[in-house]
C-alpha cells in the first residue's frame, strides 16, 4: 500500500472542532440515554413481575416490540414517522425545536435499550432466590421493604456486569444516529473524510474514541463491581 | 385458663390438583416445644407456613394470638411477632451479621441503630456467635449461619418461634451447635414449631409430637408417649424407620 498518512490534519481546524463536536455528542447522548433508559428500564422490569395481569400484559408488549424491531428503523420511524402521527400544531411546534435529531436519537435510544434493560432487572430479580422473600416477609418486612432492603440490592450486585455491557452497546449503537443527522463521533468521522479524503485517519480517529471509551467504561464498572462485592459470595478474588 | 397461642381451623392447602394440607384443625398453647414429623411431602413445612401465611392458604383459618390471619389487614405487623428458621438459612447475603440482624427491627419497629445494635449484641452472645458480629454470611460456617439466623428471627421478641427443618442442610457436627440454642430457648419457655428429623431433639426437649401424614394430622402425643407407645400404625412404621437408621 502506498499511502502517506497524515494525522496531523485532524488537528487542523475545522477538522479538530468536528471531532471534539462528535465526542461531546456521542457521550452526551450515550449517558443521557442510558439514564432514561436505565430508569425506564428499571420500571418496565418491575411491572413484568408484578402480580396484575394487565400490568404484566402491558410490559410484555412493551418489551417484545422494542426488542424485535432493528434500532435504525425505530430511529427512521422516530425522525421521519412519528412527527406525521402528529395534530398539525404540535407537528410545527417539533420541527421548530433546536436539536431535533439529538432529541429523536434520544427518544429512540432510550426506549429501545430500556426494553432490554427491562430484561436484565427481571432476569436479575429472578435470579434472587425464593427463600430470601421468605425470610424478609417473615420478619414483617412489607413487600416495598423487602424489595428496597434486600432484593433489590443484592439483585443489583448481580446485575453490574449486565448494566455495564448495556452501557457499551448504546455507546456503540449512537454510530447509528449519524443516519438521522445527529453529528456524532461517526458524523463527524464520515463529514471529516468527505471534505479531505482522508477516510483512514479519519475512522481510525473514531475508532480509537470508541475504543478508549469503553476501555475506560470496562476498568471502571470492573472496579465498582470489586467495591461492591458481598464478602465470600461473588467477585471472590 | 389459658388461650391456645396457635389455633388452625380447617386449614386446606392445595397446590392444583395435589392437596397439601387436608382439613387440619390444632390447636398450640404457649410456651409449648412442639415437634411436627412425617415423611417428605406429608405437608409439615406447608402447615408450618401457613401459620405466619407465607402461604395463601385455600380454604379454613388461622388464628393467632386471637388475631384471625385470613382476614389480617396487616399481615406483616403479625409476622414481627412469629419467628422464622429456615433450612437454608436465607441470610441476606449483602449484608453483615449485624445488619442482618437489626434490619427488621429498625424498619418493622422503627427502632433506632445503637437500639437495634445493642439488642444484637445481646442476641449474638446468647447463640454464641458475637465474634462474627461484622463478618458476611458467606464467610461463617453452616452452624454459624442457622445461629446467626435464629438471631435475627429472635430480634423482633416475637411470641412464637417456628423452625423449618433447621439442621437438615447442616454437617453432623454442626447440627448440635444449632439444637443447643434451641433447646435454651424451649428451657426458657418460648412457644416452638418444629419441623425436623431429629428424633433425639424431639424425645428430649420437645413437650409433644404432632405426626403428619399426606397432609392429615394422624397423631399427636407427649413426646415420650409417641416414641413408648405410638397410637397409630404408620407413626409406629415411621418411628421404626427413623430410629432403625441410628
Amino acid at each position: 500500500m502506498n499511502y502517506e498518512f497524515d494525522w496531523s490534519l485532524l488537528l487542523e481546524e475545522p477538522n479538530w472542532s468536528w471531532v471534539i463536536e462528535g465526542i461531546a455528542n456521542t457521550i452526551q447522548l450515550s449517558l443521557v440515554a442510558w439514564g432514561c433508559a436505565l430508569v425506564l428500564g428499571v420500571l418496565i422490569g418491575a411491572i413484568r413481575m408484578s402480580k396484575s395481569r394487565t400490568l404484566r400484559f402491558i410490559g410484555t408488549t412493551y418489551v417484545e416490540i422494542f426488542r424485535n424491531i432493528p434500532l435504525l428503523v425505530q430511529l427512521f420511524l422516530w425522525f421521519f414517522v412519528f412527527p406525521l402521527l402528529l395534530p398539525d400544531d404540535l407537528m410545527r411546534a417539533w420541527n421548530r425545536l433546536d436539536g431535533v435529531p439529538f432529541l429523536t436519537a434520544l427518544i429512540g435510544l432510550s426506549l429501545f435499550t430500556a426494553a432490554r434493560i427491562a430484561e436484565q432487572i427481571r432476569s436479575g430479580i429472578s435470579s434472587i432466590p425464593k427463600g430470601q422473600f421468605l425470610a424478609a416477609y417473615s420478619t414483617g418486612l412489607t413487600e416495598v421493604q423487602t424489595f428496597r432492603h434486600v432484593i433489590i440490592p443484592y439483585a443489583f450486585r448481580v446485575m453490574i456486569p449486565a448494566i455495564a455491557s448495556e452501557f457499551l452497546t448504546i455507546f456503540k449503537n449512537s454510530a447509528l444516529t449519524l443516519t438521522i443527522g445527529v453529528a456524532e463521533v461517526t458524523g463527524a468521522a464520515k463529514t471529516i473524510e468527505a471534505y479531505t479524503f482522508r477516510g483512514i485517519e479519519a475512522y481510525s480517529a473514531a475508532s480509537l474514541t470508541y475504543m478508549l471509551t469503553t476501555a475506560s467504561v470496562v476498568i471502571f464498572m470492573g472496579w465498582l463491581e470489586h467495591a461492591l462485592r458481598i464478602p465470600g459470595l461473588i467477585g471472590k478474588r | 385458663m389459658t388461650l391456645p397461642l396457635v389455633q388452625i381451623n380447617n386449614l386446606s392447602l392445595r397446590y392444583g390438583n395435589f392437596v397439601a394440607l387436608d382439613d387440619i384443625s390444632i390447636d398450640f398453647m404457649p410456651g409449648t416445644c412442639v415437634v411436627i414429623c412425617g415423611p417428605s411431602g406429608s405437608g409439615k413445612s406447608s402447615l408450618l407456613r401457613c401459620v405466619n401465611r407465607l402461604e395463601d392458604f385455600g380454604t379454613g383459618d388461622v388464628i393467632f394470638d386471637g388475631q384471625s390471619l385470613k382476614s389480617a389487614h396487616n399481615i406483616s405487623k403479625i409476622r414481627s411477632n412469629i419467628g422464622m428458621v429456615f433450612q437454608h438459612f436465607e441470610l441476606y447475603p449483602h449484608l453483615s451479621v449485624m445488619n442482618n440482624i437489626t434490619l427488621a427491627p429498625r424498619y418493622v419497629n422503627g427502632i433506632n441503630r445503637d437500639e437495634a445494635e445493642a439488642k444484637a449484641h445481646k442476641l449474638l452472645e446468647r447463640v454464641g456467635i458475637l465474634d462474627q458480629a461484622n463478618k458476611y454470611p458467606d464467610e461463617l460456617s453452616g452452624g454459624q449461619q442457622q445461629r446467626a439466623a435464629i438471631a435475627r428471627a429472635l430480634a423482633l421478641e416475637p411470641k412464637l418461634m417456628l423452625f423449618d427443618e433447621p439442621t437438615s442442610a447442616l454437617d453432623p457436627e454442626m447440627i448440635s451447635e444449632v439444637l443447643q440454642v434451641m433447646r435454651d430457648l424451649a428451657r426458657n419457655g418460648m412457644t416452638m414449631l418444629v419441623v425436623t428429623h431429629e428424633m433425639g431433639f424431639a424425645r428430649d426437649v420437645a413437650d409433644e409430637v404432632v405426626f403428619m401424614d399426606k397432609g392429615k394430622v394422624i397423631e399427636r402425643n407427649a413426646s415420650g408417649n409417641f416414641f413408648d407407645n405410638p397410637q397409630s400404625d404408620r407413626a409406629k412404621e415411621f418411628i421404626d424407620r427413623v430410629l432403625q437408621k441410628i
